[in-house]
């Protein structure tokens, strides 16, 4: 597989798994976390499929396209341990989806990263609210983890569900 | 309940144009290497970018030269070409450069220059012509994300091209 056949398979499952994920949150309040803005692809995706739902977005600089760069209000910028954990202290209103694609090179450093992120998930998101991932190590907890649609395979999306209380 | 996606334009957001861009190129990419395929002859990858169309065409033609043209190298690591086939500076003097020893042995010629610019892309297409014309060997294919309207007529594209624009010329 060549460089692009691998980015086509990633940009295809990421459209797909947002779509799919837009689709099965309806009805379910709450706003969206973008946790890494990068080229603002995905924040750019997600604006256009839910034009009325608020999402703040996490970043340690703006490195997006001038389009896609949201709102200074929605922006939070930082180190993702500092930023998330002080967003889930401060943050009281429901959050019905998250997606997080973050990442550098190095896997150990992805892990640990994923690994320290975990806790703070299902402490945000509503009951039936969705996590979409490019790291597997994301969903922890009480997640329950769900197959992704149709053509997302190969490893490069991850979703979960926050299940609802009993 | 209200229905409170928007759906009504599958492509366009950045991420569905990117995607778009990259099938295109794909495709076109793989049905000029098929185009070439009884035409002796080297490649041009004009504009290496990320190295992802690099990466693709060598392995789509992996028996041909293949000569790259950026003005600085920022591929992806494992998509860097090797340092003999590497031609860095400004097109208007690396491609010239080629001449008059590589005249009329160029087979398939991959130019991706988009910028958001549209002028500094006519003044590149126009710089890039000329060359192009001496290098291109008969029956060989140009292909570009920008039109090079003195290579005549672009051809039709090939099925499954996505919804982006792309520009195919067969030589004479």
């Amino acid at each position: 597989m060549s460089r692009l056949d691998l980015m086509i398979e990633r940009l295809q499952a990421q459209r797909l798994c947002i779509d799919w994920a837009v689709d099965r949150i309806q009805g379910i309040d709450g706003v969206v976390l973008e946790l890494g803005l990068g080229s603002g692809r995905t924040y750019d995706h997600l604006r256009e499929r839910l034009p009325r739902r608020r999402i703040h977005v996490f970043d340690l600089a703006v490195e997006a396209h001038p389009s896609c760069v949201p709102d200074p209000i929605d922006l939070i910028l930082g180190d993702l341990l500092d930023t998330l954990p002080d967003f889930v202290r401060s943050f009281d209103a429901p959050v019905a989806l998250v997606h997080a694609d973050v990442g550098t090179a190095d896997h150990a450093t992805n892990r640990s990263i994923a690994a320290s992120l975990a806790p703070c998930i299902p402490r945000l998101l509503v009951p039936g609210g969705l996590l979409l991932s490019n790291r597997r190590e994301l969903g922890a907890g009480d997640l329950l983890s769900l197959e992704p649609p149709e053509g997302a395979g190969a490893g490069h999306c991850f979703l979960f569900e926050r299940p609802q209380d009993d | 309940m209200i229905d409170e996606r928007n759906l009504q334009d599958p492509a366009s957001s950045r991420l569905a144009r990117m995607l778009e861009r990259l099938q295109t190129q794909r495709v076109c990419l793989e049905h000029a290497a098929e185009t070439v395929a009884s035409t002796a002859g080297l490649v041009l990858e004009i504009g290496l970018g990320k190295g992802r169309t690099y990466d693709h065409l060598r392995r789509l033609l992996p028996a041909r030269e293949i000569l790259v043209f950026d003005r600085e190298v920022h591929a992806l690591h494992d998509c860097i070409p090797p340092s003999a086939a590497l031609y860095l500076g400004d097109f208007s003097k690396t491609l010239p450069a080629l001449l008059p020893s590589r005249s009329r042995s160029v087979a398939l010629a991959h130019a991706d220059l988009g910028s958001e610019d549209p002028a500094r892309d006519r003044a590149l297409v126009e710089c890039l012509t000329p060359s192009l014309l001496q290098l291109m060997r008969p029956g060989g294919v140009v292909l570009s994300d920008r039109p090079f309207t003195e290579l005549g007529e672009p051809l039709p594209l090939p099925a499954g091209v996505g919804l982006f624009p792309y520009y195919l010329y067969r030589l004479d």
